[in-house]
């Protein structure tokens, strides 16, 4: 993979070499050194380096990882450490190239967690679609277990982890943290009620730490660094780096390993090459499909968790998706809201019927059936989805859905308009695709 | 485990300071502020809350985002509003969602006009629609059962029902299937839910999605009234609410009673209401002529009646049963006693017990409550199986485990049902509880004996002692220990009256008695018996002294008297030994006795030793019974048959098993030419020249108030809609105590030599089903009944629905 040049490189070390995945390479590279060091410390030292590096959660919500750690109580309770490799948020796959080809970083990088937080259960949810990334995981785990970086009194530390990958069965919402839970325990995967917060009654209604591969798999590189050290990168509140991964109009797809902070134009022209010949940005998502929309003249923000959250998006997943002019705004809505009408669980009211009757509006425009007074019922809708869920699964496509009904309201007033026009054959054949939309639903 | 108490602490709604116990769920504490905050999928009933309808969403001070009130405890000084224009809108945007997907087909909905998503929709809903898309379409409506219908395009997908089935009946069967717009409720391959309990969730559900298939489009809620009463169909005696229209009862609804039924009913209770206004119900008199029964006048009825009576005189027995109410059970010892010269007369299965051990199992303080099943430390679950026997606290046990860390322990002969949730689940041979009692209570006191005792029992040495220290709370870990040093254990043996029926009867009551002796519960709050007698009345009838060996209260008899003119031997002689049921049944087999008299009972269902009874039947020369069906022995041997009141019918009290007097009023009128119940035992009594001075029902009851000593000062206002335990009144106090060596237990069955032998599981004990489904000893569950039968919507649980294994066991009442 490119890096910029200027980049340190922590997670994508060596990442094109062969055989990484094996323990031996592994090894000759340095690894589990971390461990080493980390075991030679007690559990608070550890912690301690977490909370200075700074390091916030990886997978979408940006929680500081060490403040997350130190919420679980002390106890000789059964806690557990849940790694959460369900990556499901459209547009992010980093953590596959991270499990795929250096899990044994992730599985240091868990250990050395479990250690700072007391856990001594723990377990991988990969989603099922990775077949490759958990059958790689498991082989990994294997050599770790024989290695003896697994199982009782890890390396004379007193320390014991088990350590299990569980597949997931496809579900968007399993990457929840709580859904995810749920399906852990054999149960349907829908997010549960909070508080109670995971740390204090998890799984199996034990103090459960629940993080994102990206972020244990960082956690090596903190404890090999030092936590102020690692605290030198990025920018202040949005330390250290981070895997991008960008995906779209662009013509160099890609994950990329970038420390936080750079501009964000940086990133979707200088690595990823921007979009290809004679075409322009028309919107990008910061941070995976659930992220509000930026467009073009936002290029020049800062790429870390405090500028965005200033632009009012977020950097979420760290998955960037470009969308060049050629496309219709329209376009893009339709995949984001059919994407969370398919992925909401139905357990709460706004998301269950938010979702759909967003996507039955959005239908209908490109129908040529709408008028300008849909977008407002439509923009009203998302404004009563917003945190008033469950979860954030609905707020995941009223955010996107929001922004772009604000930010594209001409083009979507126009393409409203267009279709109406074309009205005829065109209207009738939608219309047509609505009813048998209709009909798979009853069926 | 230890009931919690909450403090009262202050807060602010909408302005307002409330007072409310801490911790109290925002929903519940407004109200206490007289504040509603409209919910779906929140009822505690149902455990913890979910948040899934978000209908609830309120503002609190400091907190940015709306939260769910019903998840939300309330703490002190909290600020909360529910008025605001955030919260307003949040609420019509949430009526709004679930609408979108909801036919709003209202005029033909049976829950309209009593239905939550209407009341909500009216009251914090947007008052417009804009949704202008196609609806969700489901085929509808489905049976989800026989007895349910589901309508999957009204549901709101609250997962009340879910909930319930995984959590309160834990049958789970009910499910979601599929996601998000497409969930809907389901069962497994679209099974049908077939469970005891499935019923609750009609009423659970806040829309029309699940209906009650035998209501359905009978009637509007403008067209109906609720009658409070309480079922009498089995010993738990749920209150419920009559649904009446027309005079005709078309539907049976929970009226929440924590303490009796914590607002669940069974099937049986809520469908078996059917069996009032079927074909085959007994409404007018009969009188046998020429070999069959004839419909004929209450005239010829009573005449008949009382002729047959006046010649039998002190050669009549009468046996009480069911859902006969106390008064019916006084008025019938009166007429009796004082009529008829007779002490012939019981109200238990098989057989009375000593006059001793009947006061010293209802001694006070030694009577555990409903709710302490829920909240005691440790709960034994002795020669009874809840499901069949009293089926609501299978529901309460299951709770108390599940919420409140109840350890529970099944001894029985068979499998329970009860077995998965229970800490211990111990066997012993099939009629051999009084003898497991026994090496229980041993075990307790650490006899010598102790293992012997449980190898007579056909137990497990092992699996008695160990059953013995969960009880007695030798194992409690440290943290248990703590709490014990301030609070004593409370412990529950809930037991089957099969425990103590037949010739072991009275050992097993002593070995009962040394059992709550060895476990320290008289007195203790929250700890002691609680017995499931075999009829729904049992308790009370006792009590009204229809047995034979006392007098109302559980005073000893007077003499009896006669007014009848009769060829008895009761004439100004003195008082014949009282015959108890199986003693009756001999008398009559062996031609002592004449006449039977029979309220709301068949001895060839209800009662022990069928082939005796066959016999005793056929030598009675006049049987006079109160019956609602024409059941076997009915149909067969009575002369005179007076149609029986159903409860819903009923004016008078019965006694819950834990001492709770409750109240039945009439919620719907007799059907065709039945009469009350107690006008006809006074007519009777009236032509045999005895006035037993009742004039209605409540003169009936204030003459049993008057009778029974710890009843005393009782008023029906008392009484109420909620019931009132004569045990926690003043008047108990004169309560006739036992025999010190009987009530303290010394005389245990241990003790008594020459019951031991008897008490020793007989070997090569048959395992065969008893003939038509009951056991070998005739004890039947409560379902295999004329109510389950005769209701069309219930017939199909009939013959099978025997969700035990029926293993027979001799329960006593051999020969």
């Amino acid at each position: 993979m490119v890096a910029a040049a200027e980049t340190p490189i922590l997670l994508f070390t060596d990442i094109d070499e062969p055989g990484l995945n094996t323990l031996e390479v592994y090894e000759r590279r340095g690894g589990y050194q971390s461990l080493r060091r980390a075991l030679a410390m007690t559990p608070e030292e550890v912690l301690e380096q977490l909370k200075a590096s700074g390091i916030r959660g990886r997978g979408g919500a940006g929680f500081s990882m060490g403040t997350k750690v130190s919420f679980l109580p002390k106890g000789s309770m059964d806690k557990y450490l849940v790694c959460n490799a369900d990556e499901s948020e459209p547009g992010t796959f980093k953590d596959r190239e991270l499990m795929q080809k250096t899990p044994h970083t992730l599985i240091e990088g868990l250990i050395i967690a479990s250690y700072a937080a007391g856990t001594n259960r723990s377990f991988i949810y990969i989603r099922g679609e990775y077949e490759l990334q958990a059958d790689m995981l498991d082989a990994a785990l294997h050599e770790a277990r024989s290695a003896g970086f697994l199982g009782e009194n890890i390396l004379d530390s007193g320390h014991s982890l088990s350590l299990v990958v569980h597949r997931g069965a496809g579900a968007y919402i399993c990457g929840e943290e709580t859904g995810l839970l749920d399906s852990l325990e054999g149960k349907r995967g829908n997010p549960r009620l909070k508080p109670p917060f995971p740390a204090l009654q998890g799984l199996y209604q034990g103090p459960t730490l629940i993080n994102n591969v990206e972020t244990l798999a960082t956690v090596p590189a903190i404890i090999r660094m030092g936590g102020e050290e690692y605290a030198k990168l990025g920018v202040e509140t949005s330390t250290g780096t981070k895997l991008v991964s960008v995906s779209g109009h662009v013509q160099r797809p890609g994950n990329y390993e970038i420390e936080l902070g750079i501009p964000s134009r940086e990133i979707i022209y200088g690595l990823a090459g921007g979009p290809p010949e004679g075409r322009e940005v028309k919107c990008w998502f910061p941070g995976g499909s659930s992220s509000p929309v930026l467009k073009a003249e936002d290029l020049d923000v800062p790429y870390d968790f405090n500028s965005l959250a200033q632009a009012g998006t977020m950097l979420g997943s760290g998955a960037i998706i470009v969308v060049d002019d050629s496309t219709p705004i329209l376009d893009v809505a339709m995949k984001v809201a059919k994407f969370y009408r398919h992925e909401s669980c139905g357990k709460c009211t706004p998301c269950r019927e938010g979702t759909n009757w967003t996507v039955k509006m959005l239908e209908r425009i490109d129908a040529g059936e709408a008028t300008p007074m849909d977008l407002e019922i439509m923009a009203s809708v998302q404004e009563h989805i917003i945190g008033n869920c469950l979860c954030v699964l609905g707020d995941a496509m009223a955010m996107p859905i929001g922004s772009i009904i604000a930010k594209f309201k001409d083009e979507l007033e126009a393409h409203m308009e267009a279709a109406r026009l074309r009205g005829g054959l065109n209207g009738a054949a939608a219309s047509e695709t609505a009813l048998a939309a209709q009909g798979a639903l009853d069926a | 485990m230890p009931r919690p108490e909450p403090r009262a602490i202050s807060f602010t709604i909408d302005g307002r300071e409330v007072q409310a116990p801490e911790n109290a769920m925002l929903v519940d504490a407004a109200k206490h502020g007289d504040v509603e905050i409209p919910v779906f999928c929140y009822e505690p009933k149902l455990g913890q809350p979910v948040g899934a309808c978000r209908m609830c969403l309120v503002e609190i001070e400091g907190i940015p985002k709306l939260q769910t009130g019903c998840s939300t405890p309330v703490k002190d000084g909290m600020v909360v509003y529910t008025e605001s224009e955030r919260v307003k809108t949040a609420q019509q945007s949430v009526v709004e969602f679930l609408l979108i997907n909801h036919p709003l087909d209202c005029p033909v909905c049976d829950k309209g006009g009593e239905c939550p998503l209407q009341d909500i929709t009216f009251g914090w809903g947007g008052g417009i629609s804009r949704f202008i898309e196609p609806k969700r379409h489901f085929v509808k409506p489905l049976e989800l059962s026989p007895l349910i219908a589901i309508d999957r395009e009204r549901c709101i997908l609250c997962y009340r029902c879910v909930r319930y089935s995984q959590e309160v009946a834990e049958d789970y069967q009910l499910v979601l299937l599929e996601r998000g717009a497409h969930s809907y409720v389901s069962t497994f391959d679209g099974h049908p839910y077939v469970a005891p309990f499935s019923g609750n969730i009609i009423e659970l559900c806040p829309v029309g999605a699940l209906t009650s298939r035998p209501y359905r489009f009978r009637a509007r809620p403008w067209d109906i009234e609720g009658a409070g009463s309480v079922c009498t169909l089995c010993p738990a005696q749920c209150n419920v609410t009559v649904t009446v229209r027309d005079e005709r009862a078309l539907r049976i609804l929970q009226r929440d009673n924590a303490e009796v039924d914590d607002g669940w009913l069974c099937d049986k209770g809520r469908f078996g209401y059917q069996s009032f206004h079927v074909d085959e119900r007994v409404t007018q008199p009969l009188v046998r002529d020429g070999g069959a029964l004839r419909p004929v006048s209450w005239e010829r009825a009573l005449a008949e009646a009382s002729a047959c009576l006046e010649r039998a005189g002190a050669q009549t027995g009468a046996i009480a049963a069911g859902g006969a109410t106390n008064e019916e059970g006084h008025l019938l010892a009166r007429l009796m006693r004082e009529g008829l010269g007779s002490p012939h007369l019981d109200s238990r299965r098989a057989g009375a017990l000593p006059l001793d051990l009947h006061r010293a199992l209802g001694e006070p303080r030694l009577q555990a409550k409903v709710a302490d099943l829920e909240f005691a430390h440790a709960v034994l679950v002795l020669d009874a199986e809840p499901v069949n026997d009293a089926p609501i606290l299978d529901l309460r046990l299951r709770k108390g485990v599940r919420r409140h860390g109840l350890k529970l322990a099944v001894a029985s002969p068979h499998k329970s049902l009860l077995d998965a949730n229970a800490a211990l689940s111990v066997r012993y041979a099939p009629g051999a509880g009084a003898a497991f009692a026994a090496a229980l209570a041993a075990a307790l006191s650490g006899t010598a004996d102790a293992e012997q005792l449980a190898r007579d029992a056909g137990a497990e040495p092992d699996a008695v002692s160990e059953l013995a220290t969960l009880l007695s709370g030798a194992d409690a870990s440290g943290e248990d220990a703590g709490s014990e040093e301030t609070a004593p254990r409370e412990v529950v043996v809930l037991w089957g009256e099969r425990l103590t029926a037949g010739p072991v009867g009275a050992a097993g009551a002593r070995a009962l008695l040394g059992l709550a002796d060895g476990l320290g519960v008289a007195g203790v709050d929250g700890a002691g018996l609680l017995e499931v007698p075999a009829f729904a009345n049992g308790r009370g009838l006792r009590e009204a002294g229809v047995l034979p060996n006392a007098g109302p209260g559980l005073a000893e008899p007077g003499p009896v008297t006669a007014t009848a003119s009769g060829n008895g031997n009761g004439h100004g002689t003195a008082t014949p030994p009282a015959r108890d049921a199986h003693e009756i049944a001999a008398g009559l087999a062996a031609g002592d006795l004449s006449a039977l008299y029979l309220l709301h009972c068949d001895p060839l269902r209800d009662l022990a030793d069928r082939e005796l009874w066959e016999r005793a039947l056929a030598g009675a020369s006049s049987v006079i019974a109160h019956a609602s069906f024409l059941t076997e022995g009915i149909r067969e041997h009575a002369n005179v048959v007076f149609p029986a009141e159903v409860y819903a019918e009923k004016e008078g009290t019965i006694v819950h098993p834990d001492g709770r007097l409750q109240r039945l009023r009439p919620a719907i009128a007799h059907a065709g030419d039945v009469r009350a119940e107690w006008r006809v035992i006074a007519e009777l009594a009236l032509r045999i020249g005895l006035d037993l001075d009742v004039l209605s029902g409540t003169m009936a009851s204030q003459r049993l108030f008057d009778a029974v000593p710890f009843y005393a000062g009782l008023e029906l206002e008392e009484i109420g809609g909620r019931g009132v335990r004569w045990q926690e009144r003043d008047a108990a106090a004169a309560f006739p105590a036992a025999d010190a060596a009987v009530a303290s237990g010394a005389g245990s069955a241990r003790a008594d030599e020459g019951a031991k032998p008897s008490l020793r599981a007989e070997p090569g004990v048959t395992l065969e089903p008893g003939p038509d489904g009951a056991d070998f000893a005739g004890w039947r569950s409560v379902w295999d009944a004329p109510e389950v039968e005769y209701s069309p919507a219930l017939e199909f649980l009939f013959p099978r629905e025997n969700p035990v294994l029926p293993l027979s066991y001799s329960g006593g009442g051999k020969t």
